[in-house]
């Protein structure tokens, strides 16, 4: 586009510019043409097109040469904005914790269904001379079970090997897309915030006491409607500082720690890099608030 | 409209989700479409060959491929990324779909897209439904009809649907859209308004530049 060629009357549309009674057909591939569409939808100079015009710029014949042509642009345009939607990094991760939420359900109501059946079929077993802490559970029943269950309880250590997998995997994908939270808190609670908030960017444009809270959705709406004291913290309860420290302690770290992550989760977000100065100060904050006023 | 044993068809190449085949027609349920449900309660619209149609709320293309199948161009609007890529697969068996991936809150995103047109259909629940619609008037031609699925729960669960049928009936009316006839859309869609508006040919909307070039 020229410069002087804001001073005449234009018009531009997606398929050429006009100015006055001479034309300039915009020549290119459907790729090419969804680039300028996307320009024009910030030009000022852009107009609502009109088929006639482009038949009278020499771009098409007639009508359903233009239908066409529009169309395969718009196919190119949506294609390629899908595929940025889909890239988000987020998309991923958000996928992931849910099924590593989803696969904690399924093998706590597997393993519960295993001890029903192993009660059924052994008399002399109780769930009393399971080590304490819920653990082994199966490798409790699996030494005298019961031949139709021994395949199942296989199936479900599988079950349980992916899980530590996928554990893993999150961790390590969230170090990549929240290096900053997942210093923080970790890359398990830094990805479990950013699935509960709906994704990266919405994490970064979330208050810290919205952040301090995620994940006690029960508590804080029976808060509100009921009155009953606030939630203290959601999710980052799951960090060691918070749950590690004193009772009257508690509030006051998760009201620090989420302060901080809402910083760290915007620099992830429009930096996406490590800011070592902004974790040791952080970190530092953090356990100053553990360690009482 | 076409109509066989009581069931409104149209036609078209079928199995795009499923739906049943009468003598070589695709039955467009009402149970499945609002679109649909508003014409088993009979009403002045018709949809024909030659009409142009901005779509708003698009989803996975099932009421769009019926719109297709009897206008000549429907511009799809869809904002959310997985109901686009089941859209993207019914377009690609019309010539006449042309899918827009954006908010229809934003239209300056499309406008270079999108011709002037002689129905617009809002089906997106929002709590911003009646703005959505507004927003979108500049592609509307004078005379042109507005379809405006309105969802109250949407706006507000709290407050009495007919409370907001009458607001909504308003603001359309300060918009430049004159409200031709309200349907309640039950037994199909509980507690859903259609309403059917024309835009008034007083309202000096924006003319494509061509009809300002003729004129001259």
């Amino acid at each position: 586009m020229t410069p002087w060629s804001h001073h005449t009357t234009m018009e531009s549309y997606w398929f050429g510019d006009r100015e006055g009674p001479v034309c300039h057909p915009f020549a290119g591939d459907p790729m090419l043409c969804a680039g300028r569409i996307e320009r024009l939808a910030e030009d000022v100079n852009a107009h609502m097109p009109d088929w006639r015009i482009a038949v009278r710029c020499g771009v098409v014949r007639d009508r359903s040469e233009y239908l066409e042509r529009l169309r395969d642009i718009s196919f190119a345009l949506a294609r390629r904005n899908l595929g940025r939607a889909l890239l988000n990094p987020s998309s991923g991760l958000v996928q992931m914790v849910r099924m590593l939420d989803l696969l904690d359900e399924v093998i706590n109501l597997l393993t519960e269904r295993a001890m029903e059946w192993h009660h059924a079929t052994r008399p002399g077993f109780s769930r009393k001379r399971a080590p304490p802490g819920g653990r082994g559970r199966i490798e409790l029943i699996r030494e005298d079970a019961d031949d139709d269950l021994a395949g199942l309880l296989d199936e479900i250590d599988r079950l349980k090997d992916r899980r530590s997998i996928l554990m893993k995997q999150v961790s390590r994908k969230a170090g990549d897309a929240l290096p900053n939270c997942s210093a923080l808190a970790g890359g398990l609670v830094a990805a479990r915030l950013a699935a509960e908030a709906g994704g990266i960017r919405e994490l970064a444009a979330m208050p810290a006491a919205t952040i301090q809270v995620l994940g006690a959705k029960t508590a804080l709406f029976s808060h509100l409607s009921a009155g009953t004291p606030p939630p203290k913290h959601g999710i980052i309860y799951q960090h060691g500082r918070v749950h590690g420290s004193r009772r009257e302690n508690r509030g006051r770290v998760a009201r620090t720690l989420s302060a901080k992550l809402a910083i760290a989760a915007r620099i992830d977000y429009y930096r996406n890099s490590i800011d070592k100065e902004f974790l040791k100060r952080a970190e530092e904050s953090v356990r100053k608030a553990g360690r009482g006023a | 409209m076409i109509w066989i044993e009581g069931q409104l068809v149209s036609e078209g190449p079928g199995e795009v989700y499923g739906e049943r085949m009468i003598q070589g027609y695709r039955i467009w349920d009402p149970k499945r479409s609002k679109l649909s449900a508003l014409f088993h309660h009979g009403v002045e619209l018709e949809l024909q060959f030659g009409q142009r149609v901005l779509y708003l709320g698009a989803a996975n293309g099932t009421t769009v491929s019926h719109v297709a199948d009897y206008t000549e161009v429907v511009y799809a609007v869809e904002i959310a990324p997985r109901p686009m890529q089941d859209l993207l697969v019914v377009a690609e068996s019309r010539r006449n779909i042309i899918p827009i991936l954006a908010d229809a809150r934003r239209p300056e995103i499309y406008r270079p897209l999108v011709e002037e047109v002689d129905l617009i259909y809002q089906d997106i629940a929002s709590p911003w439904q009646t703005a959505i619609l507004l927003q979108n008037m500049e592609f509307l031609k004078e005379g042109g009809t507005a379809v405006l699925m309105l969802k109250p729960r949407s706006i507000d669960v709290a407050r009495d649907p007919d409370e907001l049928f009458l607001e909504a009936e308003r603001e359309l009316g300060q918009g430049g859209l004159e409200v031709s006839s309200k349907v309640r859309l039950s037994p199909y869609y509980p507690d859903h308004c259609a309403f059917i508006c024309r835009k008034s040919q007083r309202e000096s909307g924006r003319r494509s530049s061509e009809e300002r070039m003729d004129r001259k």
